[in-house]
């Protein structure tokens, strides 16, 4: 276990302050320290090389850097030494310029006692270093897509053509999701199919990829490159290989049934082709509507593509990702009561106007009162409903109002002297839909009322909708009689998601997308290997869904290319000592634990993402980080030795996340912020993998107060931390409370990664009513 | 009855008519609804269990506590409390561990007030 300590100088930055070369010749004699130098610069070539000498002799096994944060040139000290032969993790960095000297450069005594606490500190930590090898496991090369419309379709191409087996599973019996039924989609206002098409075609073409529709998945489990899916595929009662898509079974079937992707404007027989340019081109039968006995379509079929008795399919797949392409729905229209969605013949939605336009759709593109088949010469449009709205959906849908916008387009080419009114309470058109807006007004002359209708009533002689609202821009009441009123629904995203995925982001205010850290990790679920792509992730356009696409597309390559590597520093269970409380299964945040074969609590290390919030929870702290581990941790410190500050002065250990509050302490460094050396800090992966036996054990041995600082609360890198450290911690206080010892001796803050001034605030008031409580009752 | 009168969120009441061991409601999460949380692992007397009812621990037979505290050393919520035993010291002495890494540290205090504090070695780590 010889221990090589190096102290680097850093060109006076470091020994300006820290006595550097009174540190090295006292320490070389500290336990397993087989070599102490000091260098002016460890990190040029003649101070790599002088390591790389010690680690190639043979003469240390692992490394004490006391010199600059561990932020900054890790690489360049890892890569020299591992190419000198020693394993990467047996470096233990020492920040002795960002936390000690730069911002003690008025106490030069202190903190240079400062200095000699945080070596002992690291050496500590250093004697229990294992060197460690990354773990590889193996990935099957398949993804599986849920969901055929353009975003499903998008990362399917997109996985496609990065060369892996791609599934494809459509629970509609065609294609394309709702685009398909759109008569256009924006800004180029081209037809839907003419994308989709050339998707389909192009991914049929490719023999890694299947598509199978009327199929869900029912069933995930397993781990991040090796997902166990259980699908299940409806029958479609047609095989699409034999069907030519001829008709007759339609021409004999008795039935009429209402047409779902025609928004149930029109109808179908039993046997139908969803739309005339569905993929695939194929009948299928709505064995519901069915009568009794009636084979009438499978004696019609003269290619006997017909079998009534199909039966439902249920199929096993092991995918290596997921990309959850399921969509959205829109919301339902007649929980906005007061439009009459439901009631009034003539109140459409958005969609249904879609079908209405469409030449594919029932009227065959002519736009009728669906009343009473009149041609609807004028048009209402209402925006925001249910949108933005508490009582409905809280959030805008992004897009409802240049969907609008295209519409009025619509309109005014079916009927060119048709009367069109849009009542909004703000027009977001966004981008290029500014145009858009433009043209609605200028070329299609639609008249923008601002206000949000307060009913629809309709005129019972006519017929006619009449649409009742204040014009707030001029204040007077306004009454708009229509032949059509288009309600422009929001979205919500496609039932049947958390279902699935129990372990999606928590829905907050109504938001129930699965849109991930929208900023950093626009594609991060709970579960690492599945990905959300499209309007699953919040309301979208079409080209934002294909963008979107294909970003989820990319995060899925990472578990499907035949192997998976995994960073070793993955939690180990003591099972002697286990006491099997399940502690560490409840807390996890990214539920990565499960009972093993012998019966005790196990991480799975495809799905841990190494927070180390198990080790802090875990009652009998037998959960230990390799090379952050409970016992190292504690014998760091039993290292600090908290006299350092001089008599009656009092000492804070500050245990500070590694991504937001301990790079904050670095900034304050770095900013020369001056504060009191009487801070003593230790990176944690996370504010949630401090074990509050570690604080116990700072008490007992004389420190005065111990600072647990993590992510604010929202920003926790491992979603619930820092609420959970603030929980660990307020009982903590509690207990010692009822010690007869201050509690406000321990404290729990959150700190965002540009809070130095928040930070050098924070310990030095801490330190000021440390001095105001005295010292510690533990302190010799 | 017994149910609950231990869980009454009220502590004065309890300290008066309850014997110990006193579970901090506030405190106590129940070990997250494990079947059996580690107070009712621990208990040599099998006196302590959840309560179907409020999911916190609550002890069943409170007299037949003879207050060995290991309960209240498992405790991860440190939402135990029991009293030293009646021939150490009468109500209201307190025996309170804190568990650290490789070490317990009890604070005892005694009828009159007087806080003292003992730091014990636990484990022997190889």
């Amino acid at each position: 276990m010889p221990v090589g300590l190096y102290f680097c100088q850093c060109h006076g930055e470091i020994s300006r302050t820290v006595d550097t070369a009174r540190l090295a010749s006292v320490l070389s004699r500290a336990r397993g320290v087989a070599v102490c130098r000091e260098h002016p610069c460890l990190c040029g070539a003649d101070g790599l090389a002088i390591m790389q000498r010690d680690v190639r002799d043979g003469t240390v096994d692992r490394i004490v850097l006391a010199g600059c944060s561990p932020r900054v040139h890790q690489e360049t000290f890892t890569a020299a030494l591992e190419a000198a032969g020693l394993n990467r993790y047996m470096v233990e960095r020492c920040n002795l310029r960002e936390q000690c000297a730069w911002p003690h450069a008025d106490d030069p005594a202190t903190a240079t006692g400062k200095a000699r606490n945080l070596v002992l500190m690291s050496l500590a930590k250093a004697r229990l270093l294992e060197p460690l090898v990354p773990l590889t496991f193996p990935a099957v090369e398949r993804a599986l897509v849920l969901g055929a419309g353009v975003a499903g379709l998008s990362a399917a191409l997109d996985l496609a053509a990065a060369g892996v087996e791609v599934v494809v599973a459509e629970k509609e019996p065609y294609l394309g999701g709702h685009v398909a039924g759109f008569h256009r989609y924006f800004p180029r206002n081209c037809p839907p199919m003419c994308g989709v098409d050339f998707m389909v075609e192009r991914l049929r073409a490719d023999t890694k990829v299947s598509l199978h529709t009327c199929a869900e998945m029912t069933e995930i489990t397993g781990s991040p490159g090796n997902y166990q899916v259980e699908m299940v595929k409806r029958p479609r009662y047609v095989s699409p290989e034999k069907c030519t898509a001829c008709g007759e079974c339609a021409g004999v079937c008795p039935i009429s049934r209402s047409d779902r992707l025609g928004q149930g404007l029109g109808s179908t027989r039993a046997a139908y082709l969803p739309h005339p340019l569905a993929q695939p081109r194929a009948y299928v039968i709505d064995r519901e509507a069915c009568l009794e006995g009636c084979d009438l379509c499978s004696r019609a079929c003269p290619t006997g593509a017909i079998d009534l008795a199909q039966q439902e399919e249920r199929f096993a797949l092991r995918v290596g990702s997921v990309v959850v392409a399921t969509g959205w729905e829109s919301y339902d229209a007649s929980l906005v009561e007061q439009y009459g969605y439901g009631r009034l013949a003539n109140v459409v939605t958005n969609l249904e106007l879609e079908r209405l336009a469409s030449p594919n759709g029932p009227t065959g593109g002519k736009l009728l009162r669906p009343s009473d088949g009149r041609p609807a010469s004028r048009v209402a449009f209402l925006q925001c409903v249910g949108s933005r709205d508490l009582n409905h959906l809280p959030y805008c849908s992004q897009i409802c109002c240049a969907v609008t916008l295209k519409q009025v387009g619509y309109v005014r080419e079916a009927l060119p002297e048709a009367e069109i009114t849009v009542f909004y309470m703000d027009l977001r058109a966004v981008g290029e839909y500014e145009q858009m807006y433009r043209e609605a007004q200028e070329q299609h002359r639609a008249l923008f009322i601002r206000g949000n209708p307060s009913e629809v009533v309709q005129d019972p002689r006519s017929g006619d909708a009449i649409v009742r609202a204040e014009d707030t821009l001029s204040g007077r009441q306004v009454e708009v009689k229509a032949d059509l009123v288009v309600l422009a629904v929001g979205m919500r995203p496609s039932r049947g998601l958390e279902r699935l995925f129990p372990s999606l982001q928590p829905s907050s205010g109504g938001w129930d997308f699965a849109s991930g850290h929208t900023q950093c990790f626009p594609f991060e679920m709970r579960r690492s290997g599945i990905y959300p792509a499209g309007s699953c992730q919040g309301p979208m356009d079409v080209s934002t869904a294909t963008r979107g696409a294909s970003g989820a597309a990319m995060k899925a390559m990472a578990t499907l290319k035949g192997r998976v590597e995994v960073r070793p520093t993955v939690p180990v269970v003591d099972k002697a000592k286990c006491d099997k409380c399940k502690r560490c299964m409840e807390e996890c945040p990214v539920e990565a634990w499960y009972w093993d074969e012998t019966g005790y609590p196990a991480p799975d290390l495809l799905k841990c993402r190494q927070c180390g919030i198990c080790q802090g929870g875990c009652p009998m702290r037998v959960i230990s980080l390799k090379n952050f581990g409970i016992k190292m941790v504690a014998n760091a410190i039993q290292a600090l030795d908290p006299s350092f500050a001089g008599k009656g002065e009092p000492v804070l250990l500050a245990l500070l996340c590694a991504n937001d509050a301990y790079p904050a302490a670095d900034l304050a460094g770095q900013k020369r912020h001056a504060y009191p050396p009487n801070v003593v800090t230790m990176p944690v992966p996370c504010a949630g993998s401090v074990n509050v036996a570690w604080v116990a054990d700072a008490l007992t041995n004389g420190v005065d107060g111990v600072l647990i600082a993590g992510c604010k609360s929202d920003q926790c890198h491992f979603f619930h931390g820092s609420d959970l450290a603030r929980t660990r911690l307020d009982n903590m206080r509690e207990t010692l409370k009822r010690m007869m010892i201050e509690p406000d001796r321990v404290r729990m803050a959150n700190l965002g990664i540009a809070d130095d001034a928040a930070y050098v605030e924070l310990v030095t008031g801490f330190l000021s009513d440390l001095r105001g409580l005295g010292p510690s009752p533990f302190k010799a | 009855m017994l149910d609950a009168c231990c869980l009454m969120p009220d502590n004065r009441f309890l300290e008066v008519t309850e014997l110990p061991p006193r579970v901090i409601v506030d405190k106590c999460d129940g070990c997250k609804a494990e079947k059996e949380p580690l107070c009712e692992q621990i208990c040599p007397g099998d006196l302590m269990t959840l309560s179907e009812k409020t999911g916190k621990a609550y002890c069943r037979y409170t007299r037949d506590c003879w207050d060995c505290m290991s309960c209240v050393k498992i405790c991860p919520q440190g939402a135990l409390e029991t009293r030293l035993s009646y021939q150490l010291g009468y109500y209201p002495a307190k025996l309170i561990p804190m568990m650290g890494t490789n070490r317990i540290t009890w604070t005892s205090i005694a009828m009159d007030g007087t806080v003292e504090r003992f730091v014990v070695p636990t484990r022997n780590e190889e």
